[in-house]
């Protein structure tokens, strides 16, 4: 089952007088449990692509479906779909650093609506899903970067989105703590039956992913294929 | 529910620290300077607040109750007939020159009273018995008086006007608002004490029977005094103070403080969430990334501010407490009323979420693509 689609997107930028269309026609989609490593150079386009897909940017045409349901354009629908549809792992982590591990994935929890006991709940099960309940009232400045990639991760999953949208969460770790959580992606994706794209130029990526699609100038390089 | 707010202002504890000075900096000046004002003004129409009188009866025009005009004596007479009035009694209220052992002059505010007993002036007694005042020349003397006129003890002698006059009791917390040291004595003597107070008295004072209204009885008696003015004990008291307020400028004085106060809170509250803002930029981004809206951080913002005031406030009211008791070692009142108190916690929090209003336009600008730069 698709859990995520984007049709034809195009995506035109106008920088003063110039227009400079970044993405020419993309389509790309992701299955519940499957992974797919999104894979090109700077400037190609992959991020524009992550950004209309987590309905953060709006696409200049093309359409977007999430679980079925088609995104459109205005502030609140497109708030709405990042709220509940959407979890998102950043390069940089963006942990709240005033916030405690558990207490990040809780904030994470009450803007998307969920409060009181089942928050908490969700919470703990997140937390323990990434494997960092005894870690859960570190502050991120007390931990390391693969744990902190792992808050992050229990906070996309906290929710349980359709689709988590993953920007070169491998980027800012040592080799051998990416490769832990690229397994994790794996494992979690399985068990939570969750869509997962992750942009990446880690080659490590294709070990967990179902399908790799290449980006460059705009466009698809082919169709998707089996990694 | 977790308070990314609170959190995020604990985090950072110097800003913090720096942001409750800035509150507490500008409740404190607010307070301290409106309650020394409020205190003044309260030394302005103290004799009115705590003497007996329901009614006063001015020469006309007179301006508050320092400044007594001379009118007849006989006027009391007329103001006993009137249905209503328990009992009517001439007063005078006086600046007289006082000779003070070191050879100096100095002024003094004479209350002459025809029975200071019943008029309840003074009101606060430390020595000295007030139905002693009509037995001879003399005088009971206000414990602030040594702040000017230096120390003096029962039993002395001064020379009030060109009589002398003996020293039988003290009185407390009787103070004018021009600091001026308040004496009281029998009003026929005081009358002795300027030729042109001979056959004169500056006040009536009515005390209105019980079951009557001193408004209704004003009104009566205003009719039959077309040479002077009739005020009840609140409408005197708002006239005494209004003129210090309008013609010394401290109205205009007080108002320049409450603004300054109020502009430092505002400028030191709203620097530190609008650089609080820019640098959790991400932080918002995050937050606007994962599905909250504008409102979301308008709230955090809002909440940082509201944490800001109510503790600021409260820092700013224990100084302001604080510094009580060594401004009144100077004779300095900071009059500080729950209402007065209640009035400048509202302006604080007020000032703060007014303070955090510069930032929304900051926030509302955040894009949400920013959590995808590196």
């Amino acid at each position: 089952m698709k859990v995520l689609e984007a049709r034809n997107i195009r995506k035109t930028f106008e920088e003063g007088s110039q227009k400079v269309e970044v993405l020419r026609g993309v389509s790309l989609d992701v299955d519940a449990g499957e992974i797919v490593s999104l894979e090109g150079p700077s400037g190609s386009g992959k991020t524009t692509l992550l950004s209309i897909m987590g309905c953060i940017l709006t696409p200049s045409s093309g359409e977007v479906h999430i679980g079925g349901r088609r995104i459109s354009g205005d502030d609140n629908a497109l708030r709405q779909a990042r709220r509940h549809s959407i979890g998102f792992v950043f390069q940089q982590f963006n942990l709240f650093p005033a916030l405690t591990a558990r207490e990040n994935v809780i904030y994470a929890l009450s803007v998307k609506g969920h409060k009181g006991r089942r928050a908490l709940d969700e919470a703990d099960r997140v937390i323990d899903a990434v494997g960092l309940t005894d870690r859960a009232s570190f502050l991120p400045r007390d931990l390391s970067g693969g744990q902190k990639q792992r808050v992050a991760i229990a906070r996309a999953l906290a929710g349980s989105p359709d689709v988590i949208l993953a920007d070169e969460p491998t980027a800012n770790l040592d080799s051998a703590v990416g490769v832990q959580i690229l397994d994790l992606f794996r494992d979690l994706a399985r068990s939570e039956n969750k869509g997962l794209i992750i942009v990446t130029h880690d080659p490590k990526v294709r070990r967990v992913a179902d399908r790799v699609a290449g980006i460059a100038d705009g466009l698809l390089l082919s169709e998707p294929h089996a990694a | 529910m977790v308070s990314l707010a609170r959190k995020n202002l604990l985090h950072d504890r110097i800003r913090f620290a720096i942001t409750l000075a800035g509150v507490a900096f500008a409740v404190t000046l607010v307070l301290v300077q409106v309650g020394l004002f409020l205190g003044l003004l309260r030394k302005a129409t103290v004799t009115i607040e705590n003497g007996n009188a329901d009614i006063w009866i001015v020469a006309k025009n007179t301006p508050n109750v320092d400044f007594g005009n001379p009118f007849p004596e006989t006027v009391f007479l007329r103001a006993r007939g009137v249905p209503g009035v328990e009992r009517a009694d001439n007063a005078i209220v006086q600046f007289v020159s006082i000779q003070l052992p070191t050879g100096a002059t100095e002024n003094a505010l004479v209350y002459g009273l025809e029975d200071p007993a019943f008029w309840n002036l003074p009101w606060k007694v430390d020595s000295g018995r007030v139905q002693d005042l009509s037995r001879g020349y003399n005088l009971i003397m206000d414990n602030s008086a040594a702040l000017r006129f230096g120390t003096f003890e029962v039993g002395d002698y001064r020379e009030v006007g060109s009589r002398r006059f003996r020293i039988i009791g003290r009185s407390r917390e009787a103070e004018s608002f021009t600091t001026t040291p308040i004496v009281f004595m029998d009003f026929a003597n005081a009358q002795t004490l300027l030729e042109q107070l001979n056959g004169q008295t500056t006040y009536v004072l009515v005390k209105v029977a019980k079951g009557h209204d001193p408004k209704e009885v004003a009104a009566r008696l205003r009719p039959m005094f077309p040479y002077n003015n009739v005020h009840t004990r609140d409408e005197w008291a708002a006239a005494s103070r209004g003129y210090w307020i309008e013609s010394t400028g401290l109205g205009m004085s007080m108002g320049v403080t409450v603004f300054l106060g109020i502009l430092v809170g505002v400028v030191i509250v709203a620097q530190t969430l609008y650089t609080s803002a820019v640098e959790n930029i991400r932080q918002f981004g995050t937050v606007k990334a994962i599905g909250g809206s504008n409102w979301d951080i308008y709230r955090i913002l809002g909440e940082q501010a509201l944490i800001a005031a109510v503790l600021g406030f409260l820092l700013g009211a224990a100084a302001s407490y604080g510094v009580r008791p060594a401004m009144a070692s100077l004779h300095l009142t900071v009059l500080l009323t729950p209402q007065f108190s209640g009035i400048v916690f509202v302006g604080t929090v007020v000032m703060c979420l007014a303070a955090a209003l510069f930032s929304f336009r900051r926030v509302a600008l955040i894009d949400p693509a920013l959590v995808f730069r590196g």
